[in-house]
């Protein structure tokens, strides 16, 4: 018996909303800590994984581990039925087949209930390691969102480099090149504003920008996002989800035979 | 090759005479050549080269007579005498001897060459002539060099109106005088021999007269055709005429096939020379047997009947090479050599190799029924081959792609090891054989690229190019199409390990051997199976060409050979029209009846035309000179009675005013077919059957190539008066016959239903009586074809074949439905446009829609195949579905930069290439590919991956293409008018939510993720301590244990089975496989299997302590 309760069921929808570019079908694994998610994009070149504390639901009840198959467009296509105020509760039987999404309006008058058949998702489960970064860039979510859209429009690539200055994005296509700094800035009337570096060495990384802009679709989770990079590691974009959880976004630096993979 | 050289100045200046005969060599065929400089002045545009035929020469160079004889000296004792045992009869002393008995021979190639004309025979003239070779074989195996004299080169021009005798001598002086302008470094004498005034007619058009003047203008050699006719078209002066341009009649034929018209001689037929009227050649030149010297006009040449429809005992030898390549390259003949050499030697007519040798670089163990001949250096293999060549003497040299890979090599290898005496393998003595690049292009068969390595005397059969040219595969690899017409493979070994198994010891070179002889036997075996000798013999008697002209060049010179034929007996001559390529005068094509889509549970009748576009041309008379132009019809004011007007317009004689030559032939073509029929019926031997059958055929393919002749716009003598005609009286019959039907059989009528025409294509229509039984249907069937016959013009006949009952009926040119000939029992399942056929999908979306015809056709389980839909395409998203069936093959016609638009072939071409380049598919490959998984929104041309590297790799297939591009199009067509939502009940059901998602082991993320365990109970993630399962599947670990195991050895024993598979395949038990076949269902299998065992063994690990 599967049962949990979210009083913000406004962030299930953002949470849908950022993976579902990337994601068509994906286990997501529910336990006693928490609700999470890993898959990689259909080109197997980025890792998105999810994870939702158990502490962060209203009522969180998973009587045992179990992994449930969705297709996310169409468990998009049920959650926009919910309004943006409402509680969204999650259900499942153990051994079922369906899931059922509840939404109830703040002040209880209408009750709705979504049923949606689950698929039966044979992947390995995958997960990257913890390690140290060389370079750590906390940014507003919003001034990365807009870097990644405005770079696109010039190039494929965006080469993150960081050092004492600040962070540097750049690309170069056939119009031209653009290069956009953001300088460390801690003094700032409201902290998500602000832009910090912590940096042990520096680092230039390149990374192919169609990912990067899949990745801004989360910014709406969170105002600031944190970057973290290390030479022959992939990034690391994360938004911080509430108090709850956080949606993290891997992504393999570009080398030279990446090209093939790619095309 | 030396580009001034045709006046017969060579280097290194060969004495004079005689032998200077052999130092050129026609070469048939208007391929691309450097101009010669006579051809430059006459300037012909480089276009005009693909259409038209032109004698061109090649320069050939010769070894001097005594160092051919040091040469050839120098040879193994022990070899000589080995390879002498297989050596032709000898000849029966009268003939060895004397000149007192006739020589029959059946003659298989036909060329010129240039010499010095023969004294004794012409004594009358002198200086260089064209002397015609006819090579063949008698029938008691002795091989015959036949030089025949006296033909001379020939063309017709009209003559202008009051040409006196005078004139005509003044004529040929002022072209004398051109033509030595334009052939300034040409020693001949006389250019132009004579020009006689004939009595002929064009073929062009309606004439009432019977005949014109027109002037025969006959010129010293073969290639002077084409720059007198240069001089002619672009205009000369004559004293007291003028300035005139000429239009050229009958000036594009090659030399030899100008002889073969004129003597009556067919391609492939008996020629006998009587006793007293040849001579036995003064100076061998060439190693046949029998050399004889002979004039034109004592031939006697026998029709294709009785004992001359027989077949000589030609020697074939099929033969296979084997290279060792260097890693990672295509073996190329400056760096790798040839390690072995198998050959099969096959009299015609019998049914086992009478020679099987096989040669080899360094020793190799013994093998069965084999004679071995090792030899310790690569100059010994090639010599050892070359006189191997020279004692069995073939006729005919088969093999697979030697043409293009095998021939070439040998040559170049020689070229590389400076192995000068090597190339001596035609039947010319001291005359060398040469490698030249062709490009062959025709609308029917596409562009071909190949080597032209010119054998003398021995004609080239090459089975891939007939493969190519004759059947629609998906693949021409020597090994599918074995699988495809033997139901046999062989394994197909990477070049790539071919110098491993060199480089080991003697077994596994005689491994090699082994393979190699295979690839020699197999090529030997399809030319049994599919009767190729016969039918080309066949079919070059029926059309009057060189056997060689049917595998090199088009459809159009076939037609053109009997046109050839026929005017020459009704004194009509063909005019050389330009080709009027930028004629985008198309015509309206076939009609189709609109087709009434549905599943029809009753019979339907089907009422054919028999051969309807030939019959049109016969019963309309429609010919180039029965057709009436406009402008004509008005001067010469026919009456109507005597004129038929076609439904596009155009204006033809009846028969009793001239009868056509088309019609003529086409009468005599599908009477012969009919005698062929006849006789084949009546035929016990299986040897005559096989004749008679590859001869009806070749009548039948002829008979219908006449009406694309008269259409092909840059052909040979297009003419769409008649091509359009002929559609539009089909048009008009198919509509014709609908509305008799539609009105004759109706309740009105006393009939029990009224019928209905459901669909009719070009020359057939599909009537659907009511009645429920293929009896009755039948019935009706013959009752309308003999009432809807009685309305038509003979020949013209409409002809009840057959009932298809059921019948799915999709679109127009899409039906499929069960075919009866007989109301007991249906004959087969008939298909039509139908993806069975087509051969760009892949084989899934092929066995699916088989399969499900034949539930819903003959097991009439709708049903059923609805489940079995079902269930496929939940294996296709499960990742169950084997590689090899999801495999789309498209074939590559040029390279990337050609292409228009990106095509997933090509770019994955273009891929490969860059990874390796000696394995990457080239122009003309097929090239296999499947499509992965990619970005969202990435395009189809950029998710194509070659099939070995995604099974090597892991990396995902991507289902939903497959399912949307490939399956549901296809699926829906058949299921639509049978089964209602058919899209939401097949493509969306509950079975499409079960889906597997592998992982690539070699993507950007890969790198640096780790797999996490998952119990295997569950696949719940878990951690810590635990291995194999989680806290909640503990109680069932038992159950979960053996299930792996169960697995794991269900997994063993699926790739030992596959494993055995192709280890018989390959001959051995006690070896390993090495086959890589990329056209093997089971190859893929293997290697998935392998994958999938390994990876199951992994989880049964997890269960160790």
């Amino acid at each position: 018996m599967l049962e949990l309760r979210l009083v913000q069921g406004s962030l299930l929808k953002k949470v849908l909303e950022a993976i579902r570019e990337l994601v068509t079908d994906a286990n997501f694994d529910c336990s006693g800590t928490g609700f999470s998610l890993q898959a990689m994009d259909s080109s197997h070149v980025a890792l998105v994984a999810l994870l939702l504390r158990s502490e962060g639901f209203e009522h969180y009840r998973c009587d045992r581990n179990l992994s449930m198959g969705m297709n996310l467009n169409n468990m998009a296509k049920m959650l926009r039925c919910a309004g943006n105020d409402d509680i969204i509760t999650i259900k499942a039987d153990d051994g079922s087949d369906t899931v059922t999404f509840m939404f109830e309006s703040p002040n209880q008058d209408k009750i709705a209930d979504f049923e949606m058949k689950l698929m039966d998702i044979d992947s390995e489960h995958l997960g990257i390691p913890d390690s140290e970064y060389q370079a750590i860039v906390r940014m507003p979510s919003s001034e990365f969102s807009r870097i990644c859209k405005d770079l696109s429009s010039i190039g494929d690539t965006v080469i993150i480099s960081v050092t004492k200055e600040g962070v540097k994005f750049s690309t170069a296509g056939d119009i031209g090149t653009a290069n956009i700094v953001c300088r460390q800035n801690k003094t700032v009337d409201k902290p998500e504003d602000a832009t910090i570096i912590e940096m042990q060495e520096p680092v230039s990384l390149t990374f192919a920008l169609r990912y990067m802009n899949s990745f801004t679709k989360a910014s709406p989770l969170s105002e600031q996002v944190t970057i973290s990079l290390s030479s022959e590691l992939p990034v690391v974009v994360e938004y911080k989800i509430a108090e709850m959880g956080y949606i993290r976004f891997y992504l393999a630096p570009k080398i030279e035979e990446d090209e093939e993979m790619k095309s | 090759m030396s580009s001034g050289g045709r006046g017969g100045k060579r280097r290194g200046a060969p004495p004079p005479g005689p032998s200077g005969a052999a130092a050129k060599r026609a070469h048939p065929g208007g391929t691309p050549q450097p101009p010669p400089p006579a051809a430059t002045a006459a300037a012909p545009v480089a276009e005009e080269e693909d259409m038209m035929d032109e004698d061109v020469f090649l320069d050939e160079t010769i070894l001097a007579e005594d160092e051919e004889a040091l040469l050839l000296l120098d040879r193994d004792e022990a070899l000589a005498s080995r390879l002498s045992r297989w050596r032709r009869p000898a000849l029966p002393a009268d003939l060895a001897s004397g000149c007192s008995r006739n020589v029959a021979f059946q003659q298989l190639e036909i060329d010129y060459v240039i010499g010095e004309s023969h004294k004794v025979l012409l004594p009358n003239s002198s200086g260089p002539a064209a002397i015609l070779r006819i090579f063949g074989v008698t029938r008691e195996g002795h091989s015959v060099c036949c030089q025949v004299h006296g033909f001379e080169p020939y063309f017709y021009i009209s003559c202008p109106m009051g040409m006196g005798p005078d004139d005509i001598s003044r004529f040929h002086q002022t072209l004398e005088g051109r033509m030595k302008d334009s052939n300034r470094n040409s020693n001949v004498p006389r250019f132009v021999k004579r020009i006689e005034l004939v009595q002929k007619q064009t073929i062009m058009h309606y004439q009432p007269q019977q005949s014109q003047p027109f002037l025969k203008i006959v010129v010293a050699l073969p290639t002077m055709v084409a720059s007198c006719r240069g001089i002619l078209e672009r205009g000369i002066t004559i004293e007291g005429l003028g300035s005139k341009s000429f239009l050229t009649y009958e000036s594009n034929i090659l030399f030899a096939l100008r002889f073969m018209i004129d003597c009556n001689i067919v391609g492939g037929n008996w020629i006998e020379v009587p006793a007293g009227k040849y001579m036995k050649a003064a100076r061998i030149m060439s190693y046949c047997q029998l050399e004889l010297d002979c004039l034109y006009s004592d031939l006697v040449s026998h029709a294709a009947e009785g004992e001359h429809s027989k077949m000589a005992p030609f020697r074939i030898l099929s033969f296979d090479i084997e290279c060792a390549g260097r890693k990672g390259h295509f073996p190329e003949p400056t760096h790798d050599p040839v390690i072995q050499i198998a050959n099969l030697v096959t009299l015609q007519g019998e049914g086992q190799p009478f020679v099987r040798n096989v040669m080899t670089l360094k020793s190799c163990s013994p093998i069965v029924g084999v004679d071995v001949m090792s030899f310790d250096t690569e100059r010994d293999v090639l010599l050892a081959w070359r006189d191997f060549i020279r004692e069995v003497d073939p006729d005919i040299i088969i093999g697979y792609n030697i043409c293009k890979f095998d021939l070439p090599y040998l040559i170049e290898r020689a070229e590389v090891l400076k192995i000068v005496e090597f190339p001596i393998l035609g039947r010319i003595r001291n005359s060398r054989v040469r490698v030249r690049d062709t490009t062959f292009s025709s609308r029917q068969y596409g562009m071909r690229e190949s080597k032209d390595v010119a054998v003398e005397g021995r004609v080239q059969f090459d089975l891939l190019q007939a493969m190519q040219r004759d059947y629609k595969l998906s693949s021409y690899s020597l090994n599918s199409v074995s699988a495809h017409f033997l139901g046999e493979q062989k394994e197909d070994v990477h070049h790539s390990i071919i110098s491993d198994l060199q480089n080991g010891n003697s077994e596994t070179r005689r491994r090699l051997a082994v393979y190699c002889l295979k690839d020699a036997y197999l090529p030997q075996r399809l030319l049994d199976k599919l009767m190729y000798i016969y039918n080309y013999v066949e079919m070059a008697r029926v059309t009057g060409v060189p056997i060689s002209f049917l595998l090199s060049r088009g459809q159009s010179i076939k037609v053109l050979s009997q046109l050839l034929r026929k005017a020459k007996q009704k004194n009509l001559v063909i005019p050389n029209i330009k080709g009027q390529a930028s004629g985008q005068d198309t015509f309206e094509g076939a009609t189709v009846l609109e087709a009434r889509a549905g599943f029809y549970e009753k019979p339907i009748a089907t009422l054919d035309f028999a051969s309807l576009y030939p019959s049109i041309m016969m019963a309309y008379n429609l010919c180039y000179c029965t057709l009436v132009p406009p402008e004509d019809a008005r001067k010469l004011n026919l009456p109507p009675e005597s004129v038929n007007k076609t439904p596009s317009g155009e204006t033809f004689v009846k028969p009793d005013v001239q009868k056509g030559i088309l019609p003529e032939i086409l009468e005599e073509l599908l009477a012969a077919r009919k005698r062929a029929k006849a006789d084949l019926k009546e035929a016990k031997d299986p040897f005559e059957r096989a004749v008679l059958d590859g001869r009806q055929l070749a009548l039948k393919i002829s008979a219908n190539s006449v009406y694309g002749f008269t259409g092909a716009t840059v052909g040979q003598l297009p003419c769409l008066e008649i091509s359009s005609s002929v559609t539009s009286y089909g048009r008009q019959m198919i509509e014709h016959t609908k509305k008799l039907v539609e009105d004759k059989f109706t309740t009105l009528g006393g009939y029990e239903h009224n019928a209905e025409v459901i669909y009719g294509d070009t020359d057939s229509v599909m009537v659907q009586f009511g009645v429920s039984t293929v009896e009755d249907a039948m019935k009706l069937g013959r009752e309308a074809a003999d009432y809807i016959s009685g309305t038509f013009i003979k020949p013209i006949k409409l002809e009840f074949e057959k009932i298809y009952f059921p019948y799915l009926l999709i679109s127009k040119k899409r039906y499929a439905g069960l075919y009866w000939t007989n109301p007991e029992k249906f004959d087969k399942m008939d298909t039509k446009g139908i993806e069975t056929v087509r051969r760009d999908n892949c084989l899934l979306v092929k066995n699916l829609v088989t399969e499900c015809l034949h539930k819903i056709l003959v097991d009439r389980d709708v049903p059923g195949a609805v489940q079995y839909v079902k269930n496929t395409i939940s294996d296709l998203l499960m990742n169950r579905v084997d590689l090899s069936l999801l495999v789309i093959t498209k074939g590559l016609t040029k390279t990337g930069e050609d292409y228009a638009v990106k095509a997933a072939h090509v770019e994955l071409a273009e891929r490969m290439r860059k990874r390796d380049a000696a394995t990457a598919p080239t122009v003309g490959d097929r090239v296999p590919y499947v499509i992965i998984k990619a970005a969202k929104g990435a395009k189809a041309y950029e998710r194509s991956e070659d099939p070995i590297y995604v099974l090597d790799n892991n990396i995902p297939i991507d289902p939903q293409y497959y399912l949307e591009n490939q399956i549901s199009k296809p699926l829906l067509r058949i299921f639509e008018p049978i089964l209602k939502n058919a899209s939401r009940e097949l493509l969306h059901g509950s079975h499409t939510r079960a889906v597997s998602i592998s992982t690539p082991s070699n993507s950007g993320i890969m790198k640096f993720a780790k797999k996490q365990l998952t119990c295997l109970g569950c696949k719940a993630v878990i951690s810590g301590s635990n291995q194999t399962l989680c806290f909640h599947c503990k109680g069932r670990e038992a159950e979960l244990y053996c299930k792996t195991v169960g697995n794991v050895s269900e997994l063993e024993m699926l790739f030992g089975r596959l494993w055995t598979q192709c280890q018989e395949c390959q001959g051995s038990l006690h070896q390993d496989v090495l086959c890589t076949s990329r056209d093997c269902p089971i190859f893929y299998r293997r290697r998935k299997a392998q994958k999938d065992m390994a990876e199951a063994r992994v989880q049964l690990q997890r269960w160790d302590f």
